[in-house]
This record gives C-alpha cells, structure tokens and sequence, in this order.
C-alpha cells in the first residue's frame, strides 16, 4: 500500500544524482532568471497563440513501467501517423524520479509541453502557474462524467483531465479464506469492527505464517474515506484538513486492534511489507486473505499471488452517514503553460483521451478509461482481472456521493507523514489520539507552507 | 589559521623539499582545479545564494535573508536528524577504523594469497556505496532474511532489523563498519613504512607483540590514523544512498534513519523547499569544516611525525 493510486511503489531505488541534479537545476535556474521573470510560470500576458502554429514538436512526460512506455510509444506513433506536422518527443522515467526530474525541468524553464500529473501534486504546480488553463485549449472533455473532470479543477479551473479512475478497495483472496475455514464477508454491510473480526478469525483458522489482513494504516486514501463515511472529507473544498481527530484516532485504532488480535502481523513485519510493493506484500505472497488497495492493483496482486483474488467495497460503507469510496483520478493529462505550441499539445491530450486507437493501445494503463464511450469499447479486450476491475467500479457507481476536492498546495507531504506517524502507532510509541495531534499539526504546517 | 599553520608545521618538518614541487603539484592538481572550476564552484555559489531565499524549483526564488537558517534551530525533524547523523557518525566511524587496522595488521604478515586477500577485503568498500548492496542489506536483515536464519539455527528468535526503529540505524553502521577496505589498503601501506629495525630492536630487549604494537606500530602509525579518522568522518557525514535505499526513501521507520543529506534532500526535493535544503547543505558544510579544525587541532597531542 506504499504506492501512489498508479501501482508504482513510491520512494524506492536509488537516486544517487540527486544533489548532483539538485546542484545543476539550481545552476540552470540562475541562469534561466538571469534574463527576467519571463523564464518560469509567465505566461499570463503572453499573446494568443498563432491558429497555424505546426509544424513543430511537442514533449510527453510520463512516468511508468516498461510496458506502459512501450505502450504509450505506440500511442504516440499512431498519433503522429493522423498529425503528421506534430512530432511527440517522450520524456519517461520511472516513479521514483518522475517528481525530481520534473521539477528540475521546470526550474530550469524547460517544462514538458503535455506533463503527466497526479493528484498529490497537481496543486503546487496549478498554483505556481506552471500549468495551462486546459478549459480554453480545444479538448473534447463530454464523454467524461463531470464529477470525474471535476477531479483534475483547482477553484473553477480545470487544470489537468483524468486519463482513468482507481477506487481504493479491498482485495481478498477467497482460497485463503476457504483453507482458515472463514466465510468471505458480505461487502455491503460489513463494518470496521467485523473486519477486524474477520480478520482476526483467519489469522486465527490459517495456522501459522498466514494472518488476515495486511496493515492499512499508511496510506491517506483509506482515512480519507473512513472520513467521508462520517460526513468529513481529508481535505474541504477550500483546501483545508477537513478530518476530526476523533476519527483519525479510531482510524489508528484499527490497526492497533488488529495487531492485539492477531489479524495482521507485528509491526516490524508490517513495515517490511508495507515496503516491498503489491508483488512483495502479504496477499502477493499468499500470506494474508486481505489487503486494502487500489484497484489497477489487481493485476500486479492476482499475478503475484496465483491465486484469483476479489474486489470488496471497504467496510462501513453503511455504517456511517453515508458511503466513503470514490473514484480517484489516476493521474491526469495537463499542459505547460509556457509551452510554444498549446494547440498541438491539445490535440495530442484530446489524442489521448478520446480516441478509440489510443484507447485500444493504453486499455487500463492509465486507470479505466476516463472517458465512458471509449470504457464500454474497450471492455471487451480487457483481460479477466481488468473485466474484473471494470464490473467492480460498475458496481459501486450508484453508491459513490462525490469525489473528493483536490488535495491542496503542501498536501504531497501527507504520503511521508501518515507513513511516520503510522509506524509510531504501530510500535506503540505514540497513542492513536496523540497521532491524531500530531498529524494535524504536521499536516497544517505542510499545507501551509 | 592554527590548523593552516599546523598543517605547514608538519609540512616543514617532512623532508625538504626540492625546488619546483610546487609546481609540479600544480600541475598534477591542475584536472582537479578545472573540475573545481567548471562544475562544483559555480553551484556552490548559487546554492548559497539560494540558501538566502524562498525557493520552491517552479517560481523565482524570493529573498529571505537569513530565515531559512533560522528556522532550522526551530525544525524538531532536523535536530533528530542530527542525532541520527552524529550516532551514525561517532559510532560506526571508530568501529569501521578498528576493523580496518585489524584486519591490514593480519594481511601484513605476509602470507601467501595476500594479493588475494587484500582484493577481497577491499571489495566491500567498492560496492558498499552501490544500490544493489543497499537492496541485499534489506534482504539480509528482513525479518526472514539471513540473520534471522542463522539466528533461528541456534533457537534464537530474530527481530526485522531494517523494520525496527530501534535496529535500522545499527545495520546501517554495519554496512558503514564492512566497507573498511579503502581505510585497510591505506594501513597496509603505512604498516609497510614501519622500518623493520624496531621491531628487531624491541624484541631482543625482549619485548612483547603486544608492547610492540603499542609502543611501536601505533605511534608511527598515527599519522595514518589520523590521515584515515579525518577521510572517514568527512565521508560518513554526507551517507546518503544506504540510507536512502535502506529505508525505502524516507529514512524510516519513524525517522530511525533520517541522515542529514537525506533530510536535506527530502525537503529539496520532497516538500519542494529548496531554499531550506541549500541552508541546510552550507550548515552541514559548517558542521564538517568545524569537525575537521577540531580533529587538525587535537591531532598536535597524539598525532606523531617520526621524521
């Protein structure tokens, strides 16, 4: 669970360079102010781009796995065989360095024209201008459900489309249950408590070495929707921390009551696991019946574990108030603000996003497909895990209320923080309610400055 | 300006030199000063300008002064990684000499294989740096990893060590103490240098191994100790990569491994608040540079120049 929404594990490898490459970004800088403001974030009284700005050549930054940059290759092939006057020039690393690389590429005033971004970052780069307006370039936003769009708007504007949803589930492994002689829960009722039953009950059926369920506690996603279940959100609309302290203390609880009664392993374990991805992790290894996770996590798990896993909705969807999952973008499509050619870097997102061919070539790469019309197209080649995904975020359509407002400037901080404080929790060096102090206090500073 | 003057003492003292050495040094530094020049010495200079500003990498840097030195006397997160640094530092530094001096000590016998030997000694220090070597310490300290293994065969239940907070720092300064091969070469060498003469001498006064040790090869070695102690320090300080990959990125669990560089570089990088991680980078300058004159000036008092 120590992985964005995008199934790439965070803050793992080596980065050897980096005070090298935090050296030279701060030299390139110098440079690039050297010559006035109008290197970084400007653009705001640049003229109105020329209508015939092609030829010309645009670069594409993502990150990823080989696969997705062999697959979005051939997207870009496929877009240059229809625009022959664009050329796409790709810029692709893997997770790790993606937020580092990018960085210095703004810094340096060398910003990518169509940029990648994700949900914990794409408001310190709206509010620092970095990114296009992308409401006024000619993208063809309809197919996609407005609350989905609305995902990708910081104050009115829409700074960056979502190329596919996610929902943050439970994955469980029915053998696992069948060998500890425990029944798998009915999803749409189940509350926190019997989930820290149930899983109590499989550590406690499967003998050794197996336990029910792995450590949920380092991710936000999973407080974020305990959250909403009460009526909170993680963060307001207006870009504040918007959890009560009552709640993330009996978020840590759980974990806390699962350690007591065997439902998930000793906090150093637990760390151990939580660090080595969804492949390395209890369900991956067939050591635990559950797991909470994102769902284009399905594959990597189901692969991994061998076995045939399924989705559950996350317990006290009718606990509460109301339900807490959502759809989370899985990352977004924006655009430079500075960049030479908005046009092109248009057409390429618009590309991206509705066309059939792209679609067929991405499949779930990038989430399900955000745009509805090209989802139901592609359906059908969907290998059986991604089918199994698709019926699922169909399934829970209904029950879904809204989707949670972007997380504000400083929030991309909130990963490292609820990753310390969790571990503390789980050492029992701190309580639940002076965790809740703290991440409060941590997370209003970081969102703050 | 004591430990220049130190420094040229002990210049002076070496035998004299011949005219035009300086130059030649020149000449042979002259790559070095270029490499100076050209790359480190301009974003040196920026980083301190930067140090002075509000710096987030995506807009210009605003002026600030000193605040961002001053906020770091306020930052609860920077004081623990002092801790951890200073730790990591003080305990594995000593450790890692020890075994340095140990081990050239027993190759300096001169046994057969020693070309061997001495190539495999030194090898951890090539690699130990390495992300690969980083990635197997994981390994080799998991909970179900290598140690526990071994530990398990004597009945002994293990604990994941790189999970802990109480342990991770402990494999770290293990994988710091097992790369003592750079130190070790440096030692074989300086044990060479020790004229055969004395220890004949001493032994026909009927001195001990042990008495030679101490009052022979120890005192004709401390130049090289002292040589070894002032590298080694400067290194261990700026660890980053271990740290960085051991605990997956963010010197976890709960901070146990948070190095300075690796502080510095989470809020460079991470937080994007890089006017605060070009201050910290010149106060570890500060710390290095003050922990170096304090090593030159205590080294008058055990430090021996035989000639």
């Amino acid at each position: 669970m120590s992985t964005t929404g995008n199934g790439i594990p965070r803050r793992r490898g080596k980065r050897l360079a980096a005070s090298a490459a935090g050296i030279a970004a701060v030299a390139l800088t110098l440079a690039a102010c050297g010559g006035g403001d109008s290197g970084i974030g400007g653009g705001g009284d640049e003229p109105p781009p020329a209508a015939e700005e092609c030829p010309c050549e645009i670069r594409f930054s993502w990150w990823g796995s080989d696969t997705r940059h062999a697959s979005t290759q051939e997207i870009i092939e496929a877009f240059e065989a229809e625009n022959p006057d664009i050329t796409v020039v790709p810029d692709f690393t893997d997770w790790d360095g993606y937020w580092d690389k990018l960085a210095t590429s703004v810094a340096a005033g060398d910003t990518p024209d169509v940029i990648t971004m994700e949900e914990r970052y794409i408001s310190d780069y709206a509010t620092k201008s970095v990114l296009a307006d992308l409401g006024s370039l000619e993208i063809d936003t309809s197919k996609v459900d407005d609350g989905v769009l609305a995902g990708g708007q910081i104050d009115g504007t829409q700074y960056g489309i979502p190329t596919g949803i996610n929902a943050y589930a439970l994955v469980a492994d029915p053998e696992l249950f069948a060998d500890a002689g425990v029944d798998v829960p009915d999803d749409t009722t189940w509350t926190w408590e019997d989930y820290v039953a149930t899983a109590n009950a499989v550590s406690e059926g499967a003998g050794d070495d197996v336990w029910g369920t792995q450590d949920y506690g380092f991710n936000e996603a999973g407080l974020n929707v305990m959250a909403r279940q009460r009526g909170e959100s993680l963060f307001t609309p207006e870009g504040e921390l918007g959890v009560s302290e009552e709640t993330i203390a009996d978020f840590f609880q759980v974990s806390l009551d699962l350690m007591e009664g065997g439902g998930q392993p000793d906090a150093a374990r637990t760390v151990e696991y939580q660090a080595a991805g969804p492949e390395g992790g209890l369900l991956g290894t067939n050591q635990g019946a559950m797991g909470v996770w994102w769902t284009n996590q399905l594959g990597a798990l189901s692969e991994s574990s061998g076995h045939e896993l399924e989705l559950l909705r996350l317990p006290g969807e009718t606990e509460g108030e109301r339900t807490g999952m959502y759809y989370k973008p899985a990352m977004f499509y924006s655009a430079s603000a500075d960049t030479e050619y908005p046009q092109a870097a248009a057409k390429f997102v618009d590309f991206m996003l509705n066309s059939q061919e792209a679609a067929e070539i991405m499949l779930t790469d990038r989430g399900l497909p955000a745009n509805t019309e090209v989802r139901e197209a592609v359906l059908g080649d969907l290998p059986p895990t991604e089918q199994k995904v698709a019926e699922f975020m169909a399934d829970i359509e209904d029950e879904i209320v809204d989707t949670p407002p972007v997380p504000p400037h400083g929030s991309a901080e909130l990963a490292d923080i609820m990753e310390r404080i969790n571990t503390e929790v789980l050492f029992e060096r701190i309580t639940p309610e002076e965790a809740a102090t703290q991440l409060i206090e941590e997370v209003n500073a970081a969102i703050a400055g | 300006m004591s430990v220049i003057q130190e420094l040229s003492r002990s210049r002076r003292s070496a035998s004299p030199r011949k005219k035009g050495d300086g130059r030649w040094a020149l000449f042979f530094l002259a790559p070095w000063f270029a490499g100076l020049a050209l790359i480190t010495a301009g974003p040196m200079g920026a980083s301190l300008y930067l140090s002075f500003t509000d710096y987030d990498l995506l807009s210009a840097p605003q002026w600030v002064g000193l605040e961002n030195y001053t906020r770091m006397f306020e930052d609860p997160r920077l004081l623990k990684s002092l801790g951890v640094t200073f730790t990591y530092v003080f305990v594995s530094v000593p450790l890692q000499l020890a075994a340095a001096l140990g081990l050239a000590l027993l190759l300096d016998k001169g046994m057969r294989g020693l070309a061997l030997y001495r190539s495999v000694y030194y090898l951890p220090s090539l690699l130990g740096g390495s992300v690969a070597i980083a990635i197997l310490w994981r390994q080799i300290f998991g909970a179900d990893g290598l140690v526990n293994q071994v530990l398990a065969l004597f009945g002994v239940q293990g604990q994941g060590w790189v999970s802990h907070p109480d342990y991770a720092l402990d494999t770290l300064m293990a994988l710091n103490v097992w790369t003592f091969g750079a130190p070790m070469v440096i030692f074989l060498a300086g044990l060479r240098q020790i004229p055969q003469m004395y220890y004949e001498a001493a032994s026909i006064d009927g001195a001990s191994r042990w008495r030679q040790f101490r009052s022979i090869t120890v005192p004709l070695l401390t130049p090289i100790i002292f040589f070894n102690l002032v590298l080694q320090l400067i290194e261990a300080f700026q660890s980053f990569t271990r740290a960085f990959v051991v605990s997956g990125g963010n010197g976890g669990p709960s901070d146990s491994t948070l190095l300075y560089t690796l502080y510095l570089y989470l809020k460079g990088f991470g937080s994007l608040d890089m006017g605060y991680a070009s201050a910290m980078a010149w106060f570890l300058l500060l710390i290095i540079g003050g922990m170096t004159v304090v090593n030159f000036l205590a080294s008058k008092y055990w430090v021996f120049y035989d000639d």
